[in-house]
């Protein structure tokens, strides 16, 4: 099969997939019981909660409701959140693209990150630099993430204050619209170079935080994967062939070390969406930690179900593209099976 | 080319007093310990020897391609004479003993600098490996891997054919200069497919292209365009080792070390890629350094014959002199064991034991404990080679009489 064709067939079973999910989330969240309780007040009477019912369908058989639901998804309305008062669609957005934010710029510096210091340690093997890195790597695996960034906060906010809390700056944040709610898109849409050096210097401690495990564990795998590859006797080949050791590393070794470190770096994305909720709650980062932490303790279903209908979501897509190069990497990778 | 031509041609590629140790846990391994021998131009040279026997080190050692570390070369040099290499300093170039009446410089392989080494590796001196499955990235096509020998050593030709003459300089040219050099940056790829560079970007591709397909048709590869494209798993153990020799072929070298290339293959193809580089080798005139645990392989094609035992010669001559007058215990055991299946991997039919580990060894011949003549001097001190008759030496203590003569500096010794 075509890696295009292969694509294509991936793509349109995306929808049935996102389908199932949606199912599934729906049962495992109605079986906490009613969603009512969130809407409800101490001043309501029996008629007005049957009003309430008859309003939100929560009268009808399960089904029903899930039909409702579905309805009102795919035209964009998610429900009512009893937390925020509000409803879902209009609160979600701008926190979750702050979320996403965060944990896109942090997945982005940690691939990065561990790649590069992959290859900086496997090429020098045994050597200080590889300890060294190993240092690294080790306690960027062992240290808890919420202790971490609590130790960065007090160093560098706290005691030296050279980065701020919070995600933006407020008057730079006012000064320019939010079409995407990404702060750093937006700055760039407005071509506001200020405001893009802001984002960027909110977003550096969190995303070290929140980056640091996921470093760790790419580092140690691309390390190892390198080793691997360069005692091959295709690496020494290239050699044989006259090849400048640059390219016996970028041609032959590297890439070929790309292909296992590939399959961990999409299990670090999931990795990065958990770790996200405990950095934003260090660092005053206004995404969706906060408000779903409430939702869970009130009960508040719409909010619950729109957060993990969209982070399943994102997480077939990433998986999807983890795939495509997967199977761009490796030709014997046997596509469609 | 006849045996009996072979002593006039000149010594295109010298060993001298190779050692080479492996730091192992176990203490110092002396897997190459004092071995000599020359390659003439043109000859095949068989080294044969039970495996864990020194000789993938030694063939190594032309290309610079041992692992240092775990190695270190502890002594010795690999002196090579380049066919068209410069001229010796000497005698500029008449020809003398130094550069054995090559008139070509002489280069020590070991310590040359990594530049002008790279420009050997593929070019001059190419190597056919043992498993053409491990041997070939498994991620790239076959096309894409034969073409970086052309880039690498053959940019000139690539850019001539596409049209850019060494005189033009302006971005485009230096653009496709870096293409055909694989040097090409980031900006290069994107540029590649516009215009104004899409056109010549496209010849040189063709060009390039012409190449791959004309070496792989050499090696009688049937649909050449269509192996291109394809990657290594998709075609046979024998079809892989013909891509091989295609890609040590490819710059016409003077020299190709071929470590065991029918070892891993199936038992009904290796007769085929055994002639296949027989004959490729005799219509190029190409010396070869044939490496194999397979006396009988060595016997059907080469020219000579340097037997290796636990890191040093035993014996070498034509392959007629060792074959009709075998003088070492050794290789008169390895004989015997020809025709009997099974044997390898440190056993043989008729020698008992084993090669022993090579862990600091004590002085003495190293077949001792496995030899059926062993005398008391033979523990004692090392054998020195004798020769026995012209061009042929055995470096055994049976040997009372002859010339003796350390194999590694029969000839050019005055330099
Ligand atoms: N990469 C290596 N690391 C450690 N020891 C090695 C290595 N390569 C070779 N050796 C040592 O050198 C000896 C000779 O190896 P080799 O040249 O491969 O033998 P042959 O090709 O004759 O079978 C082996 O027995 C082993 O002890
Ligand atoms: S030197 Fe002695 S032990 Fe070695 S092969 Fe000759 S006779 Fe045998
Ligand atoms: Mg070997
Ligand atoms: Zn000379």
């Amino acid at each position: 099969m075509q890696l295009r064709d292969y694509i294509v067939r991936r793509l349109m079973i995306l929808p049935v997939l996102i389908f199932g999910v949606s199912i599934v989330v729906f049962a495992l969240t109605r079986i906490g019981g009613s969603p009512i309780g969130v809407y409800l007040s101490h001043e309501m009477n029996a008629d007005e909660v049957a009003a309430l019912e008859e309003r939100f369908h929560l009268n009808e058989p399960l089904v029903v409701q899930y039909w409702y639901w579905l309805k009102g998804a795919l035209s964009g309305d998610f429900g009512y959140s009893g937390v925020a008062s509000a409803p879902v669609s209009e609160v979600f957005w701008p926190k979750f693209a702050a979320t996403m934010e965060l944990s896109v710029f942090s997945a982005i510096v940690a691939v990065w990150l561990g790649l590069w210091l992959g290859v900086f340690a496997g090429t020098r093997r045994n050597r200080w630099q590889d300890h060294l890195t190993r240092v690294v790597a080790v306690s960027g695996a062992s240290l808890p993430l919420f202790w971490f960034g609590i130790v960065l906060l007090i160093v560098f906010w706290a005691n030296l204050g050279w980065f701020p809390v919070g995600r933006s700056t407020a008057d730079l944040w006012a000064s320019i619209p939010h079409p995407t709610g990404f702060y750093t898109l937006d700055a760039i849409l407005a071509g506001n170079v200020q405001a893009f050096l802001d984002a960027l210097w909110h977003l550096f401690l969190p995303s070290i935080t929140l980056g640091f495990g996921a470093v760790a564990i790419i580092t140690r795998m691309m390390r190892s994967a390198l080793v691997e590859e360069l005692q091959q006797d295709y690496v020494d080949a290239a050699r044989a062939k006259g090849l400048p050791e640059r390219l016996v590393l970028k041609r032959h070794a590297r890439r070929n070390a790309l292909v296992p470190t590939i399959t961990v770096i999409g299990l670090t994305i999931a990795f990065l969406m958990q770790g996200a909720i405990a950095a934003e709650i260090i660092y005053r980062w206004p995404g969706l930690g906060r408000w779903m932490a409430d939702a869970v303790v009130r009960g508040d279903q719409a909010t619950i179900m729109t957060y993990v209908l969209f982070t399943s979501v994102l997480f077939l897509f990433a998986n999807l593209i983890v795939d495509i190069i997967y199977a761009k990497l490796d030709p014997r990778v046997r596509l469609g099976d | 080319m006849t045996a009996h031509d072979m002593p006039k041609a000149p010594v295109i590629a010298e060993v001298r007093d190779l050692r080479v140790q492996f730091d192992s846990k176990r203490g110092n391994v002396h897997a190459v310990d004092g071995v000599g021998f020359q390659i003439r131009d043109g000859e095949m040279l068989g080294l044969v020897g039970e495996t864990g026997c020194g000789k993938s080190v030694t063939g190594r050692a032309f290309l610079n391609l041992i692992p240092r570390p775990p190695a270190k070369i502890a002594g010795g040099r690999v002196l090579f004479r380049p066919r068209g290499g410069a001229p010796c300093p000497d005698c500029a170039g008449e020809g003398c003993e130094a550069c054995g009446r090559t008139g070509t410089e002489t280069v020590d392989l070991l310590t040359l600098p990594p530049k002008p080494m790279r420009a050997i590796r593929g070019a001059r001196i190419a190597m056919i490996f043992q498993d053409p499955g491990k041997a070939l990235n498994p991620t790239l096509t076959i096309g894409a891997q034969l073409a970086e020998v052309f880039l690498q050593h053959r940019s000139e030709a690539l850019l001539a054919e596409a049209g850019v003459s060494p005189e033009e300089t302006g971005w485009q040219a230096n653009a496709l200069r870096r293409m055909a050099r694989e040097e090409d940056r980031w900006l290069d790829r994107r540029l590649k497919g516009l215009p104004p560079l899409s056109s010549a970007a496209a010849k040189l591709d063709a060009a390039l292209d012409a190449h791959v397909a004309a070496a792989l048709a050499e090696t009688q590869i049937p649909n050449p365009a269509r192996v291109m494209r394809a990657y290594p798993h998709e075609l046979s153990g024998g079809m892989r080792q013909r891509v091989m020799i295609a890609q040590a072929l490819a710059c016409d070298p003077d020299l190709i070390i071929a470590d065991e290339p029918t070892t891993a293959l199936d038992v009904t193809i290796q007769a085929r890629i055994l002639d296949l580089i027989k004959t490729l080798q005799r219509k190029r005139r190409t010396s070869v350094l044939y490496i194999s645990h397979d006396l009988s392989l060595v016997r059907r094609v080469c020219d000579r014959v340097a037997v290796m035992y636990a890191g040093r010669i035993a014996e070498i001559g034509t392959v007629a002199q060792v074959f009709a007058d075998p003088r070492h215990p050794y290789t008169q055991g390895l004989i015997a064991a020809v025709p009997r299946a099974g044997t390898g991997r440190g056993h043989l039919a008729s020698i008992p034991g084993s090669v022993p580990e090579l862990v600091d060894p004590p002085p003495g011949c190293r077949f001792a404990d496995r030899c059926a003549h062993v005398m008391a001097e033979c523990t004692r001190a090392n054998p020195v080679a004798r020769e026995v008759a012209p061009g042929h030496q055995s470096v055994c203590f049976l040997e009372k009489t002859g010339q003796t003569a350390a194999p590694a500096t029969s000839e050019a010794s005055t330099t």
